[in-house]
Protein backbone atom coordinates (compact mmCIF):
# COMPACT_ATOMS: atom_id res chain seq x y z
CA UNK A 1 0.00 0.00 0.00
CA UNK A 2 2.86 2.32 0.80
CA UNK A 3 4.26 2.44 -2.76
CA UNK A 4 0.83 3.34 -4.09
CA UNK A 5 0.49 6.13 -1.56
CA UNK A 6 3.96 7.35 -2.48
CA UNK A 7 2.97 7.38 -6.14
CA UNK A 8 -0.22 9.22 -5.26
CA UNK A 9 1.81 11.86 -3.40
CA UNK A 10 4.32 12.08 -6.23
CA UNK A 11 1.63 12.71 -8.83
CA UNK A 12 -0.48 14.79 -6.45
CA UNK A 13 -0.79 17.77 -8.77
CA UNK A 14 -1.55 15.60 -11.77
CA UNK A 15 -4.13 13.62 -9.82
CA UNK A 16 -5.69 16.84 -8.63
CA UNK A 17 -5.76 18.20 -12.16
CA UNK A 18 -7.33 15.04 -13.55
CA UNK A 19 -9.98 14.92 -10.85
CA UNK A 20 -10.70 18.61 -11.18
CA UNK A 21 -11.02 18.29 -14.94
CA UNK A 22 -13.08 15.10 -15.12
CA UNK A 23 -15.21 15.62 -12.05
CA UNK A 24 -15.64 19.30 -12.76
CA UNK A 25 -16.71 18.63 -16.33
CA UNK A 26 -19.02 15.85 -15.16
CA UNK A 27 -20.66 17.94 -12.48
CA UNK A 28 -21.06 20.84 -14.88
CA UNK A 29 -22.62 18.54 -17.48
CA UNK A 30 -24.92 17.06 -14.85
CA UNK A 31 -26.00 20.51 -13.71
CA UNK A 32 -26.66 21.64 -17.27
CA UNK A 33 -28.53 18.42 -17.98
CA UNK A 34 -30.69 18.88 -14.90
CA UNK A 35 -31.50 22.54 -15.47
CA UNK A 36 -32.28 22.19 -19.17
CA UNK A 37 -34.44 19.07 -19.05
CA UNK A 38 -38.21 19.38 -19.15
CA UNK A 39 -40.69 16.54 -18.86
CA UNK A 40 -44.25 16.74 -20.10
CA UNK A 41 -46.66 14.09 -18.91
CA UNK A 42 -50.18 12.91 -19.68
CA UNK A 43 -52.16 10.84 -17.21
CA UNK A 44 -54.50 8.28 -18.76
CA UNK A 45 -57.31 6.24 -17.27
CA UNK A 46 -58.03 2.84 -18.82
CA UNK A 47 -61.44 1.43 -17.86
CA UNK A 48 -61.06 -2.26 -18.63
CA UNK A 49 -58.63 -4.75 -20.00
CA UNK A 50 -59.10 -5.25 -23.71
CA UNK A 51 -59.65 -8.89 -24.62
CA UNK A 52 -57.86 -8.29 -27.92
CA UNK A 53 -54.65 -7.46 -26.03
CA UNK A 54 -54.58 -10.47 -23.68
CA UNK A 55 -51.14 -11.98 -23.61
CA UNK A 56 -50.65 -15.70 -23.38
CA UNK A 57 -47.86 -17.57 -21.72
CA UNK A 58 -45.30 -18.96 -24.17
CA UNK A 59 -45.16 -22.14 -22.07
CA UNK A 60 -48.89 -22.63 -21.97
CA UNK A 61 -50.75 -20.67 -24.68
CA UNK A 62 -54.08 -21.70 -23.25
CA UNK A 63 -53.39 -19.90 -19.99
CA UNK A 64 -53.59 -16.10 -20.34
CA UNK A 65 -51.17 -14.03 -18.29
CA UNK A 66 -52.97 -11.77 -15.89
CA UNK A 67 -52.59 -8.17 -16.96
CA UNK A 68 -54.16 -5.04 -15.66
CA UNK A 69 -55.82 -2.60 -18.01
CA UNK A 70 -53.03 -0.09 -17.44
CA UNK A 71 -50.21 -2.57 -18.03
CA UNK A 72 -51.86 -3.75 -21.27
CA UNK A 73 -51.94 -0.28 -22.69
CA UNK A 74 -48.46 0.52 -21.37
CA UNK A 75 -47.05 -2.58 -23.05
CA UNK A 76 -48.84 -1.68 -26.27
CA UNK A 77 -47.38 1.83 -26.25
CA UNK A 78 -43.92 0.57 -25.35
CA UNK A 79 -44.00 -1.84 -28.27
CA UNK A 80 -45.30 0.77 -30.66
CA UNK A 81 -42.50 3.14 -29.65
CA UNK A 82 -39.99 0.47 -30.65
CA UNK A 83 -41.15 0.68 -34.24
CA UNK A 84 -39.71 3.33 -36.51
CA UNK A 85 -42.93 3.80 -38.47
CA UNK A 86 -44.89 4.70 -35.34
CA UNK A 87 -42.24 7.12 -34.08
CA UNK A 88 -41.94 8.63 -37.56
CA UNK A 89 -45.70 9.21 -37.68
CA UNK A 90 -45.53 10.80 -34.23
CA UNK A 91 -42.65 13.10 -35.17
CA UNK A 92 -44.34 14.16 -38.39
CA UNK A 93 -47.28 15.44 -36.40
CA UNK A 94 -45.02 17.76 -34.38
CA UNK A 95 -42.65 20.67 -34.92
CA UNK A 96 -39.78 18.17 -35.01
CA UNK A 97 -40.84 17.09 -38.50
CA UNK A 98 -38.40 19.54 -40.04
CA UNK A 99 -35.60 18.22 -37.87
CA UNK A 100 -36.47 14.68 -38.93
CA UNK A 101 -36.38 15.66 -42.58
CA UNK A 102 -33.00 17.32 -42.08
CA UNK A 103 -31.54 14.47 -40.03
CA UNK A 104 -28.66 12.69 -41.74
CA UNK A 105 -29.25 9.49 -39.79
CA UNK A 106 -33.00 9.05 -39.55
CA UNK A 107 -32.73 5.76 -37.70
CA UNK A 108 -30.66 7.31 -34.92
CA UNK A 109 -32.94 10.32 -34.73
CA UNK A 110 -36.04 8.15 -34.37
CA UNK A 111 -34.33 5.93 -31.81
CA UNK A 112 -33.43 9.00 -29.80
CA UNK A 113 -37.00 10.23 -29.91
CA UNK A 114 -38.33 6.80 -28.94
CA UNK A 115 -36.05 6.67 -25.92
CA UNK A 116 -37.28 10.06 -24.77
CA UNK A 117 -40.73 8.62 -24.12
CA UNK A 118 -41.42 7.10 -20.77
CA UNK A 119 -44.48 4.94 -20.06
CA UNK A 120 -45.32 4.12 -16.46
CA UNK A 121 -48.27 2.42 -14.82
CA UNK A 122 -49.72 3.57 -11.55
CA UNK A 123 -52.06 0.95 -10.12
CA UNK A 124 -54.40 -1.16 -12.18
CA UNK A 125 -56.00 1.45 -14.40
CA UNK A 126 -53.77 4.51 -14.43
CA UNK A 127 -50.78 5.10 -16.67
CA UNK A 128 -48.65 8.09 -17.58
CA UNK A 129 -47.03 8.89 -20.91
CA UNK A 130 -44.14 11.34 -20.56
CA UNK A 131 -41.69 12.89 -22.96
CA UNK A 132 -38.35 14.38 -21.87
CA UNK A 133 -36.61 17.03 -23.93
CA UNK A 134 -34.51 20.14 -23.61
CA UNK A 135 -37.28 22.25 -25.16
CA UNK A 136 -40.31 22.57 -22.87
CA UNK A 137 -42.63 23.15 -25.84
CA UNK A 138 -41.81 19.86 -27.52
CA UNK A 139 -43.03 17.59 -24.71
CA UNK A 140 -46.77 18.26 -24.95
CA UNK A 141 -46.61 18.07 -28.75
CA UNK A 142 -44.92 14.69 -28.64
CA UNK A 143 -47.23 13.19 -26.03
CA UNK A 144 -50.36 14.35 -27.80
CA UNK A 145 -49.01 13.15 -31.13
CA UNK A 146 -48.15 9.74 -29.70
CA UNK A 147 -51.66 9.32 -28.29
CA UNK A 148 -53.19 10.45 -31.54
CA UNK A 149 -51.12 8.11 -33.66
CA UNK A 150 -51.90 5.29 -31.27
CA UNK A 151 -55.60 5.95 -31.61
CA UNK A 152 -55.27 6.01 -35.40
CA UNK A 153 -53.38 2.75 -35.36
CA UNK A 154 -55.95 1.06 -33.13
CA UNK A 155 -58.83 2.25 -35.30
CA UNK A 156 -57.04 1.21 -38.46
CA UNK A 157 -56.32 -2.20 -36.99
CA UNK A 158 -59.96 -2.71 -36.05
CA UNK A 159 -61.18 -1.75 -39.51
CA UNK A 160 -58.70 -4.06 -41.16
CA UNK A 161 -59.65 -6.85 -38.78
CA UNK A 162 -63.38 -6.46 -39.44
CA UNK A 163 -62.87 -6.32 -43.20
CA UNK A 164 -60.85 -9.51 -43.15
CA UNK A 165 -63.39 -11.21 -40.91
CA UNK A 166 -66.27 -10.14 -43.16
CA UNK A 167 -64.54 -11.56 -46.21
CA UNK A 168 -63.93 -14.85 -44.47
CA UNK A 169 -67.49 -15.12 -43.18
CA UNK A 170 -68.89 -14.24 -46.59
CA UNK A 171 -67.06 -17.15 -48.12
CA UNK A 172 -68.27 -19.44 -45.36
CA UNK A 173 -71.83 -18.14 -45.91
CA UNK A 174 -71.74 -19.04 -49.59
CA UNK A 175 -70.64 -22.55 -48.78
CA UNK A 176 -73.27 -22.91 -46.08
CA UNK A 177 -75.97 -21.60 -48.44
CA UNK A 178 -74.96 -24.16 -51.06
CA UNK A 179 -75.04 -26.91 -48.49
CA UNK A 180 -78.50 -25.84 -47.24
CA UNK A 181 -79.88 -25.64 -50.82
CA UNK A 182 -78.47 -29.04 -51.62
CA UNK A 183 -80.03 -30.53 -48.49
CA UNK A 184 -83.39 -28.95 -49.38
CA UNK A 185 -83.24 -30.36 -52.93
CA UNK A 186 -82.48 -33.82 -51.67
CA UNK A 187 -85.43 -33.68 -49.28
CA UNK A 188 -87.78 -32.40 -51.99
CA UNK A 189 -86.62 -35.13 -54.38
CA UNK A 190 -87.20 -37.78 -51.77
CA UNK A 191 -90.72 -36.48 -51.11
CA UNK A 192 -91.48 -36.52 -54.83
CA UNK A 193 -90.27 -40.04 -55.30
CA UNK A 194 -91.99 -41.57 -52.28
CA UNK A 195 -95.72 -41.44 -51.68
CA UNK A 196 -97.18 -41.27 -48.21
CA UNK A 197 -97.61 -43.23 -45.99
CA UNK A 198 -93.92 -44.15 -45.75
CA UNK A 199 -92.52 -47.39 -44.55
CA UNK A 200 -90.25 -47.42 -41.49
CA UNK A 201 -87.13 -47.47 -43.64
CA UNK A 202 -88.33 -44.64 -45.85
CA UNK A 203 -89.35 -42.61 -42.80
CA UNK A 204 -85.87 -43.08 -41.35
CA UNK A 205 -84.23 -41.91 -44.61
CA UNK A 206 -86.47 -38.86 -44.70
CA UNK A 207 -85.61 -38.00 -41.08
CA UNK A 208 -81.90 -38.16 -41.99
CA UNK A 209 -82.38 -35.75 -44.89
CA UNK A 210 -84.45 -33.45 -42.72
CA UNK A 211 -81.75 -33.45 -40.04
CA UNK A 212 -79.04 -32.56 -42.59
CA UNK A 213 -81.21 -29.68 -43.80
CA UNK A 214 -81.73 -28.43 -40.25
CA UNK A 215 -77.96 -28.53 -39.55
CA UNK A 216 -77.24 -26.58 -42.75
CA UNK A 217 -79.82 -23.96 -41.84
CA UNK A 218 -78.47 -23.61 -38.30
CA UNK A 219 -74.95 -23.12 -39.63
CA UNK A 220 -76.23 -20.60 -42.15
CA UNK A 221 -77.94 -18.69 -39.38
CA UNK A 222 -74.76 -18.81 -37.24
CA UNK A 223 -72.61 -17.40 -40.01
CA UNK A 224 -75.08 -14.64 -40.67
CA UNK A 225 -74.85 -13.72 -36.98
CA UNK A 226 -71.08 -13.59 -37.14
CA UNK A 227 -71.23 -11.38 -40.19
CA UNK A 228 -73.45 -9.02 -38.27
CA UNK A 229 -70.95 -9.04 -35.38
CA UNK A 230 -68.03 -8.34 -37.69
CA UNK A 231 -69.89 -5.41 -39.16
CA UNK A 232 -70.53 -4.09 -35.67
CA UNK A 233 -66.92 -4.68 -34.46
CA UNK A 234 -65.51 -1.28 -35.49
CA UNK A 235 -68.29 0.39 -33.62
CA UNK A 236 -67.61 -1.83 -30.60
CA UNK A 237 -63.88 -1.03 -30.72
CA UNK A 238 -64.70 2.62 -31.04
CA UNK A 239 -66.57 2.25 -27.79
CA UNK A 240 -63.47 0.57 -26.37
CA UNK A 241 -61.44 3.60 -27.45
CA UNK A 242 -63.66 5.71 -25.27
CA UNK A 243 -62.30 3.71 -22.39
CA UNK A 244 -58.82 5.16 -23.01
CA UNK A 245 -59.36 8.53 -21.43
CA UNK A 246 -56.70 11.22 -21.02
CA UNK A 247 -57.37 12.50 -17.50
CA UNK A 248 -54.57 15.09 -17.38
CA UNK A 249 -53.44 16.70 -20.60
CA UNK A 250 -49.69 17.28 -21.07
CA UNK A 251 -48.59 20.83 -20.30
CA UNK A 252 -45.68 23.08 -21.16
CA UNK A 253 -43.42 22.83 -18.09
CA UNK A 254 -41.53 25.95 -17.11
CA UNK A 255 -39.46 24.41 -14.33
CA UNK A 256 -36.83 21.73 -14.98
CA UNK A 257 -38.15 18.27 -14.41
CA UNK A 258 -37.24 14.75 -15.38
CA UNK A 259 -33.49 15.41 -15.63
CA UNK A 260 -32.54 14.00 -12.25
CA UNK A 261 -31.80 10.52 -13.50
CA UNK A 262 -29.65 11.47 -16.53
CA UNK A 263 -27.89 14.13 -14.46
CA UNK A 264 -27.13 11.64 -11.72
CA UNK A 265 -25.95 9.17 -14.36
CA UNK A 266 -23.67 11.79 -15.92
CA UNK A 267 -22.21 12.71 -12.54
CA UNK A 268 -21.73 9.06 -11.60
CA UNK A 269 -19.99 8.31 -14.90
CA UNK A 270 -17.70 11.31 -14.45
CA UNK A 271 -16.94 10.29 -10.87
CA UNK A 272 -16.16 6.73 -11.94
CA UNK A 273 -14.08 7.89 -14.90
CA UNK A 274 -12.02 10.23 -12.72
CA UNK A 275 -11.47 7.56 -10.11
CA UNK A 276 -10.54 5.05 -12.82
CA UNK A 277 -8.05 7.42 -14.42
CA UNK A 278 -6.40 8.17 -11.09
CA UNK A 279 -6.31 4.48 -10.21
CA UNK A 280 -4.74 3.71 -13.56
CA UNK A 281 -2.21 6.48 -13.10
CA UNK A 282 -1.27 5.27 -9.63
CA UNK A 283 -1.05 1.66 -10.77
CA UNK A 284 1.12 2.44 -13.78
CA UNK A 285 3.14 4.94 -11.78
CA UNK A 286 3.83 2.27 -9.19
CA UNK A 287 4.33 -0.72 -11.44
CA UNK A 288 6.33 1.13 -14.07
CA UNK A 289 8.25 3.74 -12.08
CA UNK A 290 10.50 5.98 -14.07
CA UNK A 291 12.32 7.11 -10.95
CA UNK A 292 13.58 5.39 -7.83
CA UNK A 293 11.14 6.27 -5.09
CA UNK A 294 12.74 4.18 -2.37
CA UNK A 295 14.69 1.06 -1.48
CA UNK A 296 11.94 -1.05 -3.05
CA UNK A 297 12.71 0.33 -6.49
CA UNK A 298 16.46 -0.09 -5.98
CA UNK A 299 15.86 -3.77 -5.28
CA UNK A 300 14.86 -4.11 -8.93
CA UNK A 301 18.44 -3.36 -9.89
CA UNK A 302 19.65 -6.76 -8.65
CA UNK A 303 22.35 -8.03 -8.46
CA UNK A 304 23.34 -4.51 -7.48
CA UNK A 305 22.64 -4.03 -3.81
CA UNK A 306 21.59 -0.96 -1.90
CA UNK A 307 24.39 -0.33 0.56
CA UNK A 308 22.92 2.68 2.34
CA UNK A 309 20.67 5.68 2.09
CA UNK A 310 21.76 9.23 2.72
CA UNK A 311 18.93 10.84 4.66
CA UNK A 312 17.69 14.36 4.36
CA UNK A 313 19.71 16.50 6.72
CA UNK A 314 18.42 19.41 8.73
CA UNK A 315 20.64 22.07 10.17
CA UNK A 316 20.23 23.10 13.75
CA UNK A 317 18.42 26.21 12.66
CA UNK A 318 15.65 25.02 10.43
CA UNK A 319 15.82 22.71 7.47
CA UNK A 320 18.53 22.78 4.87
CA UNK A 321 18.64 22.01 1.20
CA UNK A 322 21.43 20.12 -0.51
CA UNK A 323 23.45 23.25 -1.12
CA UNK A 324 23.49 24.04 2.61
CA UNK A 325 24.69 20.53 3.38
CA UNK A 326 27.39 20.69 0.76
CA UNK A 327 28.62 24.08 1.95
CA UNK A 328 28.72 22.89 5.56
CA UNK A 329 30.64 19.73 4.65
CA UNK A 330 33.07 21.71 2.54
CA UNK A 331 33.62 24.08 5.43
CA UNK A 332 34.40 21.15 7.73
CA UNK A 333 36.77 19.46 5.28
CA UNK A 334 38.47 22.43 3.72
CA UNK A 335 38.08 24.99 6.49
CA UNK A 336 38.99 28.41 5.18
CA UNK A 337 39.62 27.08 1.70
CA UNK A 338 42.29 29.12 -0.04
CA UNK A 339 43.57 30.51 3.26
CA UNK A 340 43.78 27.36 5.35
CA UNK A 341 44.38 24.55 2.86
CA UNK A 342 48.10 23.96 2.68
CA UNK A 343 50.43 21.44 1.14
CA UNK A 344 50.75 18.42 3.40
CA UNK A 345 54.44 18.35 3.72
CA UNK B 1 24.97 18.17 18.81
CA UNK B 2 26.61 20.82 16.61
CA UNK B 3 25.70 21.55 13.04
CA UNK B 4 28.93 19.91 11.91
CA UNK B 5 28.05 16.71 13.77
CA UNK B 6 24.62 16.80 12.22
CA UNK B 7 26.17 16.96 8.77
CA UNK B 8 28.62 14.09 9.18
CA UNK B 9 26.15 11.89 11.09
CA UNK B 10 24.07 11.75 7.94
CA UNK B 11 26.82 9.74 6.31
CA UNK B 12 27.64 7.48 9.26
CA UNK B 13 25.45 4.68 7.97
CA UNK B 14 27.13 4.68 4.60
CA UNK B 15 30.60 4.91 6.19
CA UNK B 16 29.82 2.02 8.51
CA UNK B 17 28.77 -0.16 5.61
CA UNK B 18 31.93 0.67 3.68
CA UNK B 19 33.98 -0.02 6.77
CA UNK B 20 32.22 -3.36 7.18
CA UNK B 21 33.06 -4.26 3.60
CA UNK B 22 36.72 -3.71 4.48
CA UNK B 23 37.22 -1.54 1.43
CA UNK B 24 40.25 0.72 1.55
CA UNK B 25 39.59 2.57 -1.67
CA UNK B 26 36.07 3.64 -2.60
CA UNK B 27 34.89 5.56 -5.64
CA UNK B 28 31.58 7.39 -5.95
CA UNK B 29 29.91 7.88 -9.29
CA UNK B 30 26.42 8.17 -10.73
CA UNK B 31 24.50 7.74 -13.94
CA UNK B 32 23.91 11.41 -14.62
CA UNK B 33 25.04 14.79 -13.40
CA UNK B 34 23.40 16.33 -10.37
CA UNK B 35 22.93 13.19 -8.29
CA UNK B 36 24.92 14.52 -5.33
CA UNK B 37 28.00 12.34 -5.83
CA UNK B 38 30.55 14.94 -4.68
CA UNK B 39 28.53 15.72 -1.58
CA UNK B 40 28.22 12.03 -0.74
CA UNK B 41 31.95 11.49 -1.32
CA UNK B 42 32.80 14.46 0.86
CA UNK B 43 30.47 13.47 3.66
CA UNK B 44 31.57 9.85 3.57
CA UNK B 45 35.23 10.85 3.72
CA UNK B 46 34.55 12.94 6.82
CA UNK B 47 32.54 10.19 8.45
CA UNK B 48 35.09 7.49 7.60
CA UNK B 49 37.86 9.63 9.13
CA UNK B 50 35.88 9.79 12.36
CA UNK B 51 34.96 6.13 12.24
CA UNK B 52 38.41 4.73 11.51
CA UNK B 53 40.26 7.36 13.53
CA UNK B 54 42.74 7.83 10.74
CA UNK B 55 43.45 10.21 7.90
CA UNK B 56 41.35 9.81 4.77
CA UNK B 57 42.53 10.88 1.34
CA UNK B 58 39.74 12.50 -0.65
CA UNK B 59 40.61 12.52 -4.35
CA UNK B 60 38.77 14.68 -6.87
CA UNK B 61 38.79 12.39 -9.89
CA UNK B 62 35.98 14.22 -11.65
CA UNK B 63 37.56 15.24 -14.94
CA UNK B 64 34.28 16.74 -16.18
CA UNK B 65 33.12 18.85 -13.28
CA UNK B 66 35.64 19.02 -10.40
CA UNK B 67 33.31 20.66 -7.93
CA UNK B 68 35.27 19.59 -4.84
CA UNK B 69 38.34 21.32 -6.20
CA UNK B 70 36.23 24.42 -6.76
CA UNK B 71 34.83 24.18 -3.24
CA UNK B 72 38.36 24.07 -1.86
CA UNK B 73 39.40 26.98 -4.05
CA UNK B 74 42.19 24.93 -5.65
CA UNK B 75 41.30 25.26 -9.31
CA UNK B 76 44.83 26.23 -10.28
CA UNK B 77 46.69 24.11 -7.75
CA UNK B 78 48.57 20.99 -8.87
CA UNK B 79 46.66 17.81 -8.29
CA UNK B 80 45.91 14.30 -9.48
CA UNK B 81 46.38 14.99 -13.15
CA UNK B 82 49.77 16.51 -12.50
CA UNK B 83 50.79 13.58 -10.36
CA UNK B 84 49.67 11.08 -13.00
CA UNK B 85 51.70 13.09 -15.51
CA UNK B 86 54.67 12.91 -13.11
CA UNK B 87 55.02 16.68 -13.04
CA UNK B 88 54.57 17.07 -9.31
CA UNK B 89 55.07 15.14 -6.12
CA UNK B 90 52.06 13.67 -4.41
CA UNK B 91 52.80 15.23 -1.05
CA UNK B 92 53.04 18.62 -2.69
CA UNK B 93 49.63 18.18 -4.32
CA UNK B 94 47.76 16.89 -1.29
CA UNK B 95 46.15 19.64 0.81
CA UNK B 96 45.50 19.31 4.50
CA UNK B 97 43.34 21.54 6.62
CA UNK B 98 44.07 22.24 10.25
CA UNK B 99 41.74 20.25 12.49
CA UNK B 100 40.52 18.03 9.67
CA UNK B 101 41.47 14.40 9.13
CA UNK B 102 40.52 14.61 5.48
CA UNK B 103 43.46 15.23 3.17
CA UNK B 104 42.37 16.49 -0.22
CA UNK B 105 43.92 15.89 -3.62
CA UNK B 106 42.50 18.31 -6.20
CA UNK B 107 42.04 17.34 -9.80
CA UNK B 108 44.96 19.45 -11.09
CA UNK B 109 45.55 20.39 -14.69
CA UNK B 110 43.14 18.08 -16.56
CA UNK B 111 44.55 19.01 -19.94
CA UNK B 112 47.84 17.26 -19.19
CA UNK B 113 46.67 13.69 -19.13
CA UNK B 114 43.67 11.40 -18.97
CA UNK B 115 43.45 8.78 -16.22
CA UNK B 116 44.90 5.48 -17.47
CA UNK B 117 44.53 2.10 -15.89
CA UNK B 118 48.24 1.48 -15.27
CA UNK B 119 48.94 4.87 -13.76
CA UNK B 120 45.85 4.70 -11.58
CA UNK B 121 46.74 1.20 -10.39
CA UNK B 122 50.12 2.39 -9.25
CA UNK B 123 48.62 5.51 -7.71
CA UNK B 124 46.02 3.67 -5.63
CA UNK B 125 48.12 0.68 -4.62
CA UNK B 126 51.49 2.31 -3.99
CA UNK B 127 51.53 6.08 -3.83
CA UNK B 128 48.55 6.44 -1.48
CA UNK B 129 49.78 3.61 0.70
CA UNK B 130 50.19 5.90 3.67
CA UNK B 131 46.42 6.41 3.84
CA UNK B 132 44.16 3.76 5.36
CA UNK B 133 41.26 5.06 3.34
CA UNK B 134 41.01 6.61 -0.12
CA UNK B 135 37.74 8.15 -1.30
CA UNK B 136 37.45 9.18 -4.97
CA UNK B 137 34.84 11.51 -6.46
CA UNK B 138 34.19 10.39 -10.05
CA UNK B 139 32.25 11.84 -12.98
CA UNK B 140 28.92 10.36 -14.04
CA UNK B 141 29.17 7.13 -15.99
CA UNK B 142 27.04 8.03 -18.98
CA UNK B 143 28.76 11.37 -19.48
CA UNK B 144 32.31 10.38 -18.55
CA UNK B 145 32.65 6.66 -19.10
CA UNK B 146 36.35 6.84 -20.13
CA UNK B 147 37.15 8.63 -16.88
CA UNK B 148 35.26 6.14 -14.71
CA UNK B 149 36.12 2.70 -16.07
CA UNK B 150 39.85 2.80 -15.18
CA UNK B 151 38.97 3.71 -11.61
CA UNK B 152 36.40 0.93 -11.45
CA UNK B 153 39.15 -1.56 -12.22
CA UNK B 154 41.55 -0.42 -9.49
CA UNK B 155 39.29 0.66 -6.62
CA UNK B 156 38.11 -1.82 -4.01
CA UNK B 157 34.54 -0.64 -4.24
CA UNK B 158 32.49 1.50 -6.60
CA UNK B 159 29.32 3.11 -5.26
CA UNK B 160 26.73 4.45 -7.66
CA UNK B 161 24.69 7.29 -6.21
CA UNK B 162 21.09 7.77 -7.31
CA UNK B 163 18.84 10.53 -6.17
CA UNK B 164 15.47 9.55 -4.82
CA UNK B 165 12.54 10.51 -7.04
CA UNK B 166 14.89 12.03 -9.59
CA UNK B 167 17.19 9.48 -11.21
CA UNK B 168 15.54 7.77 -14.18
CA UNK B 169 15.83 4.05 -13.57
CA UNK B 170 16.36 3.17 -17.24
CA UNK B 171 19.35 5.53 -17.33
CA UNK B 172 20.70 4.02 -14.15
CA UNK B 173 20.38 0.52 -15.56
CA UNK B 174 22.14 1.65 -18.71
CA UNK B 175 24.98 3.12 -16.64
CA UNK B 176 25.32 0.00 -14.53
CA UNK B 177 25.50 -2.04 -17.69
CA UNK B 178 28.52 -0.06 -18.82
CA UNK B 179 30.32 -0.34 -15.51
CA UNK B 180 32.69 -3.28 -15.37
CA UNK B 181 34.01 -3.14 -11.81
CA UNK B 182 36.14 -5.76 -10.03
CA UNK B 183 33.52 -5.97 -7.33
CA UNK B 184 29.84 -5.57 -7.99
CA UNK B 185 28.94 -1.90 -7.63
CA UNK B 186 26.76 -0.95 -4.72
CA UNK B 187 23.94 1.56 -4.76
CA UNK B 188 23.66 4.61 -2.54
CA UNK B 189 20.23 6.17 -2.36
CA UNK B 190 20.52 9.91 -1.91
CA UNK B 191 17.36 11.23 -0.30
CA UNK B 192 18.60 14.80 -0.06
CA UNK B 193 16.69 17.45 -1.97
CA UNK B 194 18.02 18.57 -5.30
CA UNK B 195 20.53 21.39 -5.05
CA UNK B 196 19.06 24.49 -6.51
CA UNK B 197 21.52 27.27 -5.74
CA UNK B 198 25.13 28.17 -6.19
CA UNK B 199 27.26 26.01 -3.90
CA UNK B 200 30.37 28.23 -3.82
CA UNK B 201 28.22 31.14 -2.70
CA UNK B 202 26.85 29.01 0.09
CA UNK B 203 30.36 27.91 0.96
CA UNK B 204 31.47 31.51 1.30
CA UNK B 205 28.46 32.19 3.46
CA UNK B 206 29.26 29.18 5.65
CA UNK B 207 32.89 30.28 6.06
CA UNK B 208 31.95 33.78 7.08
Amino acid sequence: MRPYLATLRRYGWLVGAILALVWGAGLASAYIEYTTTFESEATIWVLRASPELLVTSPNDPSAPILQTAASQQADLLDQLLLTQSFVRDVVQKTSLAAALAAAQDERRFLASVGKSFQIDTHGTNLLTVAYVSHDPRIGPEMVNAALAVRADRVAQASVTFSAAASTLYQQQLEVAQAQALDAQKKLDAFDAENAFPLSDIQQHQRDQLRLALDFAQVRLSDIRGRIDQATLAPAVLAVSGMEFQVVDQPRVENTPRGGTKPAAMTAAIAFAAGAALVTLLVLLGTILPSHATGPGDVARLAPMKLIASVPRVSLVRGSADAADVRASLAAIAFGGGRDQARPSR
Amino acid sequence: MSADDSMTRAFDGLASRIDALGARSVGFTSALLGEGVSTVALGTALSLADLRGDDVLLVDGNWLQPSLTEDAGLETAPGLADRLARTTELDAAIRRTAGSRVAFLPVGDRTRIRPALRALGSFVATETGSFETVVVDLPPILAGEPFVLPWAAVLDQICVVLREEATPLPMLQQALGRLHATNAPCIVLNRAKVASIDVPAKLIAART
